[in-house]
């Protein structure tokens, strides 16, 4: 027999046993890998510059990220003060927390807008990637204008990374504007706007423009009363050009103020304007409402934790609400804030309280709502679970929330606790993105369901409690509508 | 001590945990690529060896073991599976016993429809009331139905049985034991191949043997898919693809192209890698499942395509379907139906649009006016009129077979379109007319690159969740530009998927040459030396799927 014939009789031997010895010994020498070989091929956290992440963040949790501080707040039961007309919340305690009180010159004006039709309210709703394309805040704004009222999508940007991901309005500009943002720049030429940011026209050589569309939305069909807000400078040359029809009109622009105002049409469909010879005056944005009802306006950044809004210039942002009226500036952040390697929060609950401070004395009057972060999954031995540092993050949100008297929103357990978010992905309909932190659209608009449904909750309360406590009111026929405790009368048309 | 040892390397096991490898949960489906099937198939697989001679038994035995696979997907759905297959044994014994022509064709008729009309509940109900809904702006309610896994894949492979019985190319299986095991061979069950009768059932009556060559190829297809579908498909689909599909606006047009090629090899290496698995699978038991996918992304042409990608999927159609509505020789009412439903269709949505926009209208007319040229310009215009509109047909019905949406019948069509379109081609271009010049190979490199762009173009409408979602990835890649920087930048924050696209592409197109040579070294092996390598891979597969998702990336230009 030749040796070829012999490896071919061999070919054809049953093979079944060393079959399942390799299998065997495959399975042994994994466990064996295992034991030395790294746990993960991909480590998860990718140092690059160039991913957005805000700088002031940043050197917040290189000063003081193992700052440590006593827990007085948990356990404790939190009770409020009586406003003047005699309304008083129930206490409550921090783990339930909600802090509507705080709330109620909003409601009141929400009190006022319902019954008497009168006045109007404005909220500056700032957050980030989570708000970023109008997600969340347009399901909340169309909320709040269905029982209240007021038209128009509110205060938009000059320039946006997320224009094209906004539904709610259909926004292009050209690329030669220089654009400086909170999240990245220090000190700015100008002072940032309400939205965080300053435009400035670089060029003067073309047309520097910005074009607006409406887009579906609900109470968003139209561009309401498109007006630029922009502030002061010494240029005096410059104009706005629009194109209607066949007509070329020009306006001048007067940065002689601070802050100043120019509408540039009424009700229009879209809107494109170019400016000329804007150069060196700072621009902010433009605004579009009705002048009725309730506004909300989307002040949301990529990569936003929160901090840099410290960095507003109090006497800008007093003439911000001015022009504005701001009743409530809604914070919803965390997201960027979860992955920065430790669980203790208490850098970031004390920045964030000067925050919320700073925030005050920029629009006086205005009521503050916390929401806390969303459920966000990692993956913990094959499996996806609730971050660990999310419940640690809310309740250090929470904590600023009491500690500079503000209403809160816990998302987390609005949207199920412990494990929701891996839910929300998986199981059909789809409500959130595969990074296991976004929500689609379908997930952003039941979240604006739900941080809508709790502060009705609130206003519905605050209404029967009004009641109570004018009834009681009443035989002395002191308090009248004016000594209510709403301080932002001198709204400015 | 051993304790420690087992409890740091394997896990604690507690009753609950032993409680969850047997019992049916709809988040956990025991595929190939777990650690359950690995260590419940080295238990099987040794009984299985061991009972190889005992023909019956051993049958018996992977049986239990398929239904048990098959419920520890599907749950209680495992007694449609059964069902099925006693009702599908005894009217192909019927079909194959009844000697007149009607009654035959008549049980046939029967017999499909049972099956298709199975398929259609648990697959299309939901789909024809939300169209019905949507047509008539009424609110039907939804069927409360989950659809059972792998359902696609057996009922065409019971009605390969029913058919092939009726055309006389098979007999019917000797016992009802034989027909079972051939429905519910858990290699191919869920996920194919789809295998024909007429290749299978022959098997199950000869000797039992795998050789050496057999186990070689066993396991390299098994670690081909390991690699493919853990580590390939699955990374970038979680990590980039799914993203950008999921809001694509948010995304730089970059990254909504690089989405785009990443799906098109994703979806090639999840679906070649479980179907290498299965074969692979199949082969440690001595079964040889054919092969079903070819590099398809090599193909210079949209018909060579097809003859590459899911092999076992265009041939069913082809000889069950495209032959049964007439093929190339003659038109059926049938064949015609599909296609006219589809342009009428089409060009009404297109007029529904001309409010606002003329595109869609422009888009409908002349896709139908596209697919006429495609006969007449034939010279035998009846014939190829009839080849293509059953193509056509076969098409459309090849892509709501991949799921219930109008999104596949786009992608069918997409493809019905192509491949008539390519016909007219070659009949005014006839390949033999052409001779081999210096340009050759440039032409036929060309020609490879504009097949993988538009199969890849019709992967969008396949991906993407909704027909607004497609045509945005569609727009945002349409704004491409040139920007070397930016795209270093994507790039740098997406290493890991862009290396791992990247070697998906690069496995894809070397020469086979390379990889026989590469196969032979590990058939060189010693056996103890494979199955470290097998092992090593196991880790690969560990160590890629405990990674979590990549953090989200916001990139700063």
């Amino acid at each position: 027999m030749n040796s070829k014939f012999l490896k071919k009789v061999n070919q054809n031997k049953p093979y079944f046993f060393q079959a399942w010895a390799i299998v065997c010994i495959a399975i042994l020498s994994f466990i064996g890998f295992k034991s030395f070989l790294p746990k993960k091929l991909f480590p998860e956290s990718s140092n690059n510059k160039n991913v957005v992440v805000d700088s002031l963040m940043l050197d917040a949790v290189a000063e003081g990220g193992n700052l440590s501080e006593e827990d007085t707040l948990s356990n404790k039961t939190i009770k409020f003060v009586s406003n003047p007309l005699g309304i008083q919340f129930s206490d409550e305690k921090f783990e339930q927390y909600k802090g509507y009180q705080y709330l109620i010159p909003f409601f009141e004006k929400l009190y006022q807008l319902e019954t008497n039709k009168k006045g109007k309210a404005r909220i500056a709703y700032f957050g980030d990637s989570m708000t970023d394309g109008d997600m969340i805040v347009q399901d909340v704004r169309t909320q709040f204008q269905s029982i209240f009222g007021g038209e128009g999508v509110g205060f938009v940007n000059i320039t946006s990374e997320s224009a094209g991901s906004r539904g709610s309005i259909l926004h292009e500009y050209s690329q030669n504007w220089k654009a400086q943002s909170y999240l990245k720049t220090k000190s700015p030429l100008r002072s940032f706007g309400v939205n965080g940011s300053v435009f400035f026209a670089k060029d003067t050589a073309n047309t520097t423009w910005v074009k607006y569309k409406a887009g579906r939305n609900r109470f968003s069909t139209t561009l309401n009363n498109p007006t630029v807000f922009y502030g002061s400078s010494k240029n005096k040359k410059a104009c706005i050009r629009q194109i209607i029809g066949k007509d070329t009109i020009y306006k001048k622009l007067s940065p002689n103020s601070i802050l100043n105002a120019t509408q540039v049409a009424g009700d229009v469909k879209n809107v494109k304007v170019n400016f000329i010879n804007a150069d060196s005056i700072p621009f902010y944005g433009f605004n579009f409402d009705n002048g009725k009802g309730i506004h909300v306006d989307n002040f949301s950044s990529r990569g936003n934790s929160g901090l840099p809004l410290s960095t507003f210039n109090v006497d800008l942002m007093n003439a911000f609400q001015q022009k504005l009226g701001y009743d409530l500036i809604i914070l919803q952040f965390g997201t960027n804030v979860l992955n920065y390697g430790s669980l203790n929060y208490t850098w970031y609950e004390r920045k964030m309280t000067s925050v919320v401070n700073h925030l005050k004395e920029c629009f006086p009057g205005a009521a503050i709502l916390i929401i806390s972060t969303a459920d966000k999954s990692t993956k913990y031995d094959m499996q996806m679970k609730s971050d660990s540092a999310v419940v640690p993050l809310t309740l250090a949100q929470k904590r600023y929330a009491v500690k500079a008297e503000s209403g809160f929103v816990n998302l987390y357990t609005l949207m199920g606790g412990d494990g929701s978010m891996v839910k929300w992905v998986e199981n059909v309909p789809v409500r959130a993105n595969k990074d296991y932190t976004h929500f689609n659209h379908r997930g952003a608009k039941e979240i604006a369901q739900l941080i809508y449904k709790q502060i009705d909750t609130g206003y519905q309360e605050y209404k029967r409690l009004r009641a109570i406590a004018t009834k009681k009111a009443k035989p002395k026929k002191v308090v009248k509508d004016s000594s209510l405790p709403v301080k932002n009368d001198t709204i400015n048309e | 001590m051993l304790q420690d040892w087992f409890s740091k390397n394997i896990g604690v096991i507690t009753p609950e945990i032993i409680k969850s490898w047997f019992v049916y949960d709809k988040d956990a489906p025991l595929l190939f690529n777990t650690g359950l099937f690995l260590g419940l198939f080295l238990v099987f697989y040794f009984w299985y060896i061991l009972l190889r001679k005992a023909n019956t038994l051993r049958m018996v035995y992977v049986i239990l073991f398929s239904l048990f696979f098959y419920y520890k997907s599907s749950g209680i759905y495992f007694l449609l599976l059964l069902g099925s297959a006693v009702v599908d044994y005894n009217l192909g014994n019927l079909v194959h016993r009844t000697s007149s022509i009607i009654n035959k064709r008549l049980c046939l008729t029967f017999s499909i429809i049972l099956n298709l009309g199975f398929l259609g509940y648990f697959k299309y109900s939901n789909f024809i009331v939300d169209i019905t809904n949507n047509l008539t702006g009424g609110k039907m309610a939804f069927f409360d139905v989950i659809l059972p896994v792998g359902i696609s894949f057996y009922t065409f492979q019971s009605i390969s049985y029913i058919i092939e019985i009726y055309r006389k190319e098979i007999e019917p299986t000797k016992r009802f034991v034989d027909y079972l095991f051939f429905v519910s061979f858990f290699p191919q069950l869920v996920a194919g191949p789809i295998v024909r009768a007429k290749d299978f059932l022959p098997q199950i009556y000869q000797k039992l043997n795998v050789t050496q060559d057999d186990i070689n190829r066993a396991f390299l297809l098994i670690i081909g898919g390991l690699i493919k579908k853990t580590i390939i498909s699955d990374y970038i689909s979680i990590n980039f693809v799914d993203r950008v599909f999921d809001l694509p606006n948010a995304y730089t047009p970059f990254e909504n192209l690089m989405a785009s090629y990443g799906y098109t090899i994703q979806i090639y290496c999840d679906f070649s890698g479980y179907s290498d698995m299965a074969i692979g699978v199949a082969l440690l038991l001595g079964f040889k499942l054919p092969t079903n996918f070819l590099t398809p992304y090599k193909s210079a042409s949209i018909t060579e395509f097809w003859r590459r990608w899911h092999i076992s999927l265009s041939t069913w159609l082809k000889d069950f379907l495209y032959i049964s509505v007439g093929g190339n020789r003659h038109g059926t009412f049938a064949g015609f139906l599909f296609p006219g439903l589809f342009f009428v269709g089409l060009i009404i949505w297109g007029i529904s649009f001309s409010a606002t926009s003329n595109i869609p209208l422009i888009i409908a007319v002349s896709s139908a006016i596209l697919f006429a040229l495609t006969f007449l310009l034939s010279k035998d215009r009846e014939r190829t009129m009839y080849t293509n509109v059953n193509l056509m047909t076969t098409m459309l019905l090849g892509g709501l077979w991949h799921g219930a949406s109008l999104r596949f019948i786009i992608w069918g069509a997409l493809h019905g379109l192509a491949l008539a379109v390519h016909k007219i081609f070659l009949e005014h271009y006839p390949p033999v007319k052409r001779k081999i010049t210096f340009f050759t190979p440039f032409l036929k490199t060309f020609s490879i690159v504009v097949t993988f762009h538009f199969v890849a173009f019709c992967w969008i409408f396949f991906r993407a969740k909704d027909f607004p979602t497609a045509l945005q990835v569609i727009e945002n890649i349409g704004k491409v530009t040139f920007d070397f920087n930016q795209w270093l930048i994507i790039a740098q924050g997406y290493k890991n998927v862009f290396i791992l696209m990247f070697l998906g592409y690069f496995w894809h197109y070397i020469p086979q040459k390379v990889i026989v040579a590469i196969q032979n070294v590990f058939i060189s092996m010693p056996l103890i030396t494979k199955a470290i390598v097998l092992g090593l891979i196991f880790w690969l597969v560990f160590a890629t799927a405990s990674a979590g998702p990549q953090p989200f990336i916001y990139f700063q230009f």
